[in-house]
């Protein structure tokens, strides 16, 4: 080997043991700093997919959309008199959990997202949205639409956010099971995609006797997921040796969705 | 010159390929490996290694580095390593470019190279979440990768190696071959 190519090898093996040696934070601070990198392009990139999908589809005719805005708006007023009412109520619930000394229930505030990148990766399931530290998102939040249940965020940059989708191995749900009392944990499959999302619920009774199409929540237990977010529909149920487990169709359509929310301030 | 080239088009790649849509099986087209092999081919050793080093960063600070629970499934810096080592294979043939059979060679060892590549981020998340489960479709996506890596491989390499030629920075054929004797 010329001597050349041995010092070569020297500094890379000692620049790779360096990144071994990283802590999970260190590693968390610097894919966070890369992503806020590679965000804006991924922004362009996506606007630009955006602007062709477009044009392929063609425009709307002008009275289709102006049709459309009369029924948007009038569907934003009465969700914006519908959240008013909530608000109110959750101030009453939380002065009456306050008057029996109960633990006080602080209120969610979504963070609405653009999804900039799909996965490109053969084993994780996971998605890049346009929101990040900037805009309040933290590691760690649960991400929803108005189906249900999406992922939560792992890496978080200035600009931009890594979301880990509930179809990956990785991302636990604690769930509960409608009109029952059973709870269990969903989660995701090696082998599941955002096209092909495999999730399972396990830990379940052998005797839970669970009918397709019950809707399955998330329990809130664990801390990073609100209780009563829909996850999914129970596919199958089976009875293993030592558990039972379902196989759960997931709410949302994890390969079309395009704009999420982020749930900060609370949401834990 | 030619190492900021590279480096600018593993940084592209990488970003390009988020938009790329899934093949069957899941499969997907791996670009930034794509790019790292030419690299691998065009450059000598030393200059390998220095380009898997920054090519497997990127991957891991992207994509194979996840966070679970407080802790990393594979740690920053194993995608380098793979980088490196598949890299040194390639690095192997670089007569073969040097005297102008460049893209049959990329095309050839693309796709074992990239299967080689993903069973092996197979192996490392099943040997950190335990269970050793190799379903058929698990097989049937590594193979997908490599066929589309081999399928896509010739147009990265004629693009790659077109600019590099075009901005003189990489030696024509003649010299390259000359510089071999």
């Amino acid at each position: 080997m010329r001597q050349i190519n041995a010092i070569a090898v020297a500094i890379f093996l000692v620049l790779v043991v360096v990144l071994f040696a990283f802590t999970p934070r260190n590693t968390q601070m610097m894919q966070a700093r890369f992503l806020g990198v590679i965000a804006p392009l991924l922004k362009n990139g996506s606007s630009l997919q955006k602007q062709i999908v477009g044009f392929r589809e063609g425009m709307k005719k002008l009275d289709e959309l102006d049709a459309e805005n009369k029924e948007l708006r009038i569907e934003l007023s009465a969700l914006k008199a519908t959240d008013q009412t909530l608000q109110g109520l959750a101030a009453e619930n939380n002065q009456l959990r306050r008057a029996l000394q109960y633990r006080e229930r602080s209120t969610f505030k979504l963070v609405p997202a653009r999804i900039i990148a799909r996965d490109a990766s053969t084993w994780w399931s996971t998605i890049k949205v346009d929101k990040g530290s900037n805009d309040g998102v933290l590691p760690d939040q649960p991400v929803l639409t108005e189906e249900g249940l999406v992922g939560k965020t792992t890496v978080v940059a200035g600009n931009a956010c890594t979301v880990l989708l509930i179809c990956d191995e990785n991302c636990g749900v604690a769930a509960t099971v409608e009109g029952t009392m059973e709870r269990g944990m969903v989660h995701g499959t090696r082998t599941s995609t955002a096209a092909a999302p495999d999730l399972v619920l396990e830990f379940l009774s052998k005797l839970a006797d669970l009918k397709p199409g019950q809707n399955v929540f998330s329990s809130g237990l664990g801390g990073v997921f609100p209780a009563g977010v829909l996850v999914g529909k129970v596919k199958r149920f089976d009875v293993q040796p030592l558990q039972g487990i379902a196989t759960v169709v997931p709410a949302v359509d994890l390969s079309s969705i395009e704009d999420v929310f982020i749930v900060t301030g609370g949401g834990k | 010159m030619i190492y900021i080239y590279l480096i600018l088009a593993e940084f592209f790649s990488l970003a390009f390929q988020e938009y790329l849509p899934p093949l069957p099986y899941g499969a997907r087209v791996l670009l930034l490996p794509l790019v790292f092999f030419y690299a691998a081919l065009a450059v000598p050793p030393p200059g390998m290694l220095f380009l898997a080093f920054t090519g497997g960063f990127m991957w891991d600070a992207l994509i194979a580095t996840q966070m679970v629970d407080g802790t990393l499934e594979i740690s920053l810096g194993w995608s380098i390593i793979l980088f490196a080592v598949l890299g040194a294979i390639m690095n192997g043939f670089r007569p073969l470019f040097q005297r102008g059979h460049g893209w049959e060679m990329h095309c050839l060892l693309s796709g074992p190279l990239i299967s080689i590549f993903v069973l092996s981020e197979y192996l490392m998340i099943t040997f950190r979440r335990g269970g050793f489960l190799f379903p058929k479709i698990i097989w049937l996506r590594i193979g997908w990768e490599g066929l589309a890596a081999m399928i896509v491989s010739p147009f990265v390499f004629l693009v790659l190696h077109w600019l590099a030629l075009s901005f003189g920075l990489i030696p024509p054929r003649e010299e390259r071959e000359a510089s071999l004797e």
